[in-house]
């Protein structure tokens, strides 16, 4: 028994060592190590019992803890939850993976379509004299100057949504065309109610969230005890530098001071190599002129520039969306999903495929609005860039691909009709005599993680909420919240136009105790 | 766009209306006794809505009025001794009439020098100087007026080096007049031009100001703070501060380079500057909420040099009214509410640029207009007695409910009666010994 045991626990750590190489910061584990090794602490004599002491002692095992936990992380999350109990990284349901292709293809079309109409290359080799301007524009982007006047978005929230709504299962005769949009028939296993209540009960049944109070008052006068209590705690738990309890802190909300770090710890994205790593893409978008900039940039200025919330990190959001699309790391997502990145022959050498762009990643109307909030939290690019592209590669990208993960945009919209349905009976008929569909009320919220619907500090609680609980099922949660908190005002109104605008101005929402009443009460919700 | 902007017009209008529909009730009470008459000589419409919102009947300023919302030189000809008006209990007016010992830019320096030269003599513990300079009275750049002190500035310059400053008319407003200066000959040259030293021209004469070169940057840009003050009383006084300040960003980035000293774009935040400017937006205004600038502060420098900031913010505001308390006339009819201009330097020190008596109410953008209207709406609230009516006979003290947006600054009057409870928001020893 005891000798299975060890074996076991040699094979896990032989499959954990074997996986910690492919990681980001292995390199500059490794060369610590090595540091280590060189050190007085370690004697030859005694070689391994005095290296494993010292390693020990340091920084190193916590380095090596973390690690082995965002891997853990990353791993569980990619299990795929489907009615037939398969379990499989990739997409089971083969409806479901015909679609995400006819879906790529289109977007395909489409940017080639717009390179002809505009009279542009997919991608060309920047000009000495456009690198140098952009160059010194670097920190200016806003004003760095590019025609966009013609080019469009590719695709907005609710192009998308109409794909989602043509999910057809072959399985299934439809009744009639009018039932397709509540996904009935699609067979993705969401969390009920109560489910949701056991995995959040952390923030069910706290008393004190630091969320619930706001930023109003001008003068501080005394801080609320509770609240210093956990900020002394929170301080602390950095400290430690543990990724794991720093998301198990996370779980009643981050103080403000402390944001950043928690994220960043639990995110894994504090690696030592993002300084450099930030400044290869700079050179890669310095040395490549590509359509996808131009979108790029056109997104954030019709977003983050035009929102009274945002617009003052414009010029770090220009720069930091067009690194993002240099990098090749995130290509990592299309290992855990149906979708793939396109592929086209780029002139110059005989018929050779690349993917493009470089990162895969086809922005949609308002992809910028996933970074924004994370400007509040770093003073430098790099930080923010790191952290938003960690978000970015554990969560965002479920949310414009077409899978039957539960965390997918499709089973979030699930999830949202089926709570509405049990929970808020009241409203889901209200919308049904009035033929409105409810997931179009709510759609952009989940697509774009409520990004640019909330106030910062709001949303930025929320998100919290998505680290801590490592779920997007709160997105659901909370529009549910919502729809139920405004109901008065929505079983008075009787079209869709209505409707939205009784929900246009979210800013007096407060998330985590709209949440706390979601999952506190008995049948409420 | 357009449409954008059709639907945004929509929709603050039907918030306006709810906020209508909602206080409708309130007042209808009181209106029942009695109709407030108003008069005004300012075509705003976030106080005209106010006034309505009321039930409030317009009059002409000959008629009997209870509320005056006047301008500036409205209200000085209305105090003025050849007027011969004398104000009943039941009136009030928005100015006090020598606002400007507060409100121009000349005199603001004056007497804030002169409450420090007081309180030292006094041998108050608040006029400690460290090698010459004030320790906590120093929140106003180093300003001498032009052409007077022409020669303490010239000694000034020779003592401080290479510098900065900023050269502004006292009698201009929204950032007209302004340049900036780094050469002792060009302040000359401009005077020999301008011929503006003949001291008999008092009219034009100028502050000349240390111009503050390392403001705060966010994502590189400059910008200042605009704070509503109320106050309802100067003897004792009485002040509120308005929690929905705003941030007012430049439209492009700020840069010291001697090129582009004479870029305003880049050094001014005033917001009809910047609009005139390629970068203007008129979705954002380049305004931010002062909230919002908090998370920012808070999350990338951390709480308690965050918290020090607003402290300090909320003394120097406190300490610029004390300075003209007793100049200012007293006058139980009068309330004001000031627009101050405040610059936060890198280290988070806030200083303090101007008051303003007549805050613009015009609005740039839908949620300009919304806190405008909020910002009116509190203010009369906070000045009128619980009975809806004016009255100069009400002891000032508006209920919690009643300051809305607002929170109370200093009531020295309250202070006076319950000596045990903070009535002023920093506890003067307390902060004495926070500092040192
Ligand atoms: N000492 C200073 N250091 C840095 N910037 C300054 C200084 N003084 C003024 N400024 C900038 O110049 C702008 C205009 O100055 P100020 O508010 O004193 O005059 P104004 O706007 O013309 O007057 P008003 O507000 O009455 O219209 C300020 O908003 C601020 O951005
Ligand atoms: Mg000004």
């Amino acid at each position: 028994m005891e000798e299975l045991k060890d074996k076991s626990l040699h094979l896990t750590a032989e499959k954990l060592a074997e996986e910690l190489q492919k990681m980001d910061n292995y390199t500059t584990f490794y060369e610590d190590l090595q540091v280590l090794a060189a050190s007085y602490d370690v004697s030859i004599d005694d070689f391994k019992n005095t290296l494993v002491q010292a390693v020990n002692k340091g920084s190193m095992e916590t380095n090596l803890r973390n690690a082995v936990f965002h891997w853990l992380r990353s791993h569980e999350n990619n299990k795929q939850m489907v009615v037939r109990e398969e379990i499989t990284s990739r997409e089971s349901l083969d409806y479901l993976r015909k679609a995400q292709i006819t879906w790529e293809r289109r977007i395909q079309k489409s940017l080639e379509s717009m390179c002809e109409e505009i009279g542009i290359h997919l991608s060309y080799y920047r000009s000495k004299a456009d690198r140098d301007e952009m160059l010194q524009k670097w920190n200016e982007l806003s004003t760095y100057n590019t025609n966009l006047e013609r080019l469009r978005p590719v695709y907005a929230p609710k192009d998308f949504l109409e794909v989602l709504f043509s999910l057809h299962n072959p399985n299934y005769r439809m009744i009639s065309d009018d039932m397709i949009w509540d996904f009935t028939y699609l067979p993705l296993k969401v969390k009920t109610l109560s489910e949701l209540r056991h995995l959040y009960r952390d923030l069910a049944t706290a008393d004190l969230l630091l969320g619930l109070t706001t930023l109003t008052k001008m003068s501080c006068g005394s801080t609320l005890q509770g609240e210093q209590e956990r900020i002394a705690l929170g301080e602390k738990v950095l400290e430690y530098q543990h990724a794991p309890v720093c998301q198990e802190f996370l779980k009643l909300c981050a103080p403000r001071s402390l944001r950043g770090r928690l994220w960043t710890q639990i995110l894994g994205s504090n690696v030592k190599s993002s300084e450099q790593h930030y400044t290869e893409l700079k050179e890669r978008v310095l040395n490549y002129d590509m359509l996808i900039d131009k979108l790029i940039t056109k997104d954030v200025q019709l977003t983050a520039c035009n929102d009274d919330q945002y617009f003052v990190f414009e010029d770090v959001l220009h720069q930091i969306m067009l690194c993002f699309t240099r990098d090749t790391d995130v290509l990592s997502v299309f290992n855990s999903s149906t979708s793939h990145p396109i592929l086209t022959s780029l002139k110059g050498k005989p018929s050779k495929e690349a993917i493009y762009p470089p990162n895969g990643i086809i922005p949609f109307h308002g992809f910028t609005m996933y970074a924004a909030p994370i400007c509040y939290l770093f003073n430098d690019p790099v930080s923010l860039y790191s952290t938003f592209r960690a978000f970015y590669l554990r969560y965002w990208f479920r949310l414009h691909n077409i899978s039957s993960h539960p965390q997918s945009i499709l089973g979030l919209c699930i999830l949202f009709q089926r709570l509405l349905q049990r929970h808020e009976t009241n409203i889901w008929s209200h919308f049904m005599s009035h033929n409105i569909h409810p997931i179009r009320v709510v759609f952009k919220w989940l697509m774009k993680g409520f990004s640019g619907y909330l106030l910062p500090e709001q949303l930025l609680n929320l998100w919290d909420m998505i680290i801590a609980y490592d779920s997007l099922e709160v997105l659901p949660l909370l529009a549910v919240a919502i729809l139920s908190f405004r109901k008065d005002n929505l079983l008075q109104v009787n079209t869709l136009q209505n409707v939205d605008s009784v929900l246009v101005d979210l800013s007096s929402l407060n998330v985590m105790s709209l949440l706390q009443l979601a999952l506190k009460g008995p049948n409420q919700i | 766009m357009v449409t954008l902007f059709k639907m945004f017009d929509q929709i603050s209008l039907f918030i306006v209306n709810l906020t209508l529909t909602f206080s409708f009730h309130l007042t209808s009470i009181f209106v029942i006794n009695m109709k407030v008459t108003y008069c005004t000589d300012v075509d705003r419409s976030v106080v005209l809505s106010n006034f309505e919102k009321r039930g409030w009947v317009h009059v002409g300023p000959d008629d009997d009025w209870n509320f005056y919302w006047a301008g500036i030189q409205t209200c000085r000809s209305l105090f003025s001794i050849d007027s011969g008006y004398r104000m009943h209990d039941n009136q009030m007016i928005n100015h006090f009439p020598n606002h400007y010992e507060l409100s121009r830019k000349d005199m603001l320096v004056k007497n804030i020098k002169r409450y420090r030269r007081e309180l030292e003599r006094e041998g108050s513990p608040l006029a400690k100087r460290l090698d010459g300079k004030y320790l906590y009275l120093d929140f106003i750049p180093v300003t001498f007026v032009l052409p007077a002190d022409y020669n303490l500035f010239v000694e000034e310059y020779r003592k401080v080096g290479p510098s900065t400053w900023i050269m502004k008319p006292v009698g201009k407003s929204q950032g007209t007049g302004i340049f900036l200066i780094n050469k002792l000959s060009k302040l000359k040259k401009w005077s020999r031009e301008g011929k503006n030293f003949n001291t008999s021209a008092i009219k034009e004469s100028y502050v000349i100001s240390k111009y503050i070169d390392n403001p705060l940057l966010i994502d590189g840009k400059k910008f200042d703070l605009r704070l509503y003050v109320l106050v309802t009383s100067f003897r004792p006084l009485k002040a509120y501060l308005f929690k929905s300040g705003f941030c007012r960003f430049c439209t492009v980035k700020y840069n010291t380079s001697v090129g582009e000293i004479e870029n305003l774009l880049i050094h001014l935040t005033n917001v009809s500057l910047q609009k005139q400017g390629d970068e203007y937006n008129s979705i954002h205004g380049g305004k931010l909420s002062i909230q919002n600038l908090r998370l920012f502060l808070e999350s990338t420098r951390g709480k308690t040099v965050t918290e020090a900031l607003f402290d300090n913010i909320v003394w120097l505001i406190v300490h610029s009214l004390k300075s003209v308390s007793y100049i200012m006339s007293n006058d139980r009819h009068c309330f004001e509410c000031y627009g101050y201009d405040i610059i936060i330097d890198d280290n988070l020190k806030p200083w303090l640029i101007e008051v303003n008596a007549s805050p613009s109410l015009t609005s740039t953008t839908v949620n300009d207009r919304i806190l405008k209207y909020k910002l009116i709406d509190n203010m009369l609230s906070v000045v009128l007695p619980p009975s809806g009516i004016p009255d100069v006979r009400w002891n000032k003290c508006p209920s919690r409910e009643a300051m809305g947006n607002f929170e109370l600054l200093i009531d020295e009057e309250l202070a006076a009666k319950d000596k045990s409870g903070p009535s002023i928001k920093i506890d003067q020893k307390e902060r004495l010994k926070r500092k040192t």
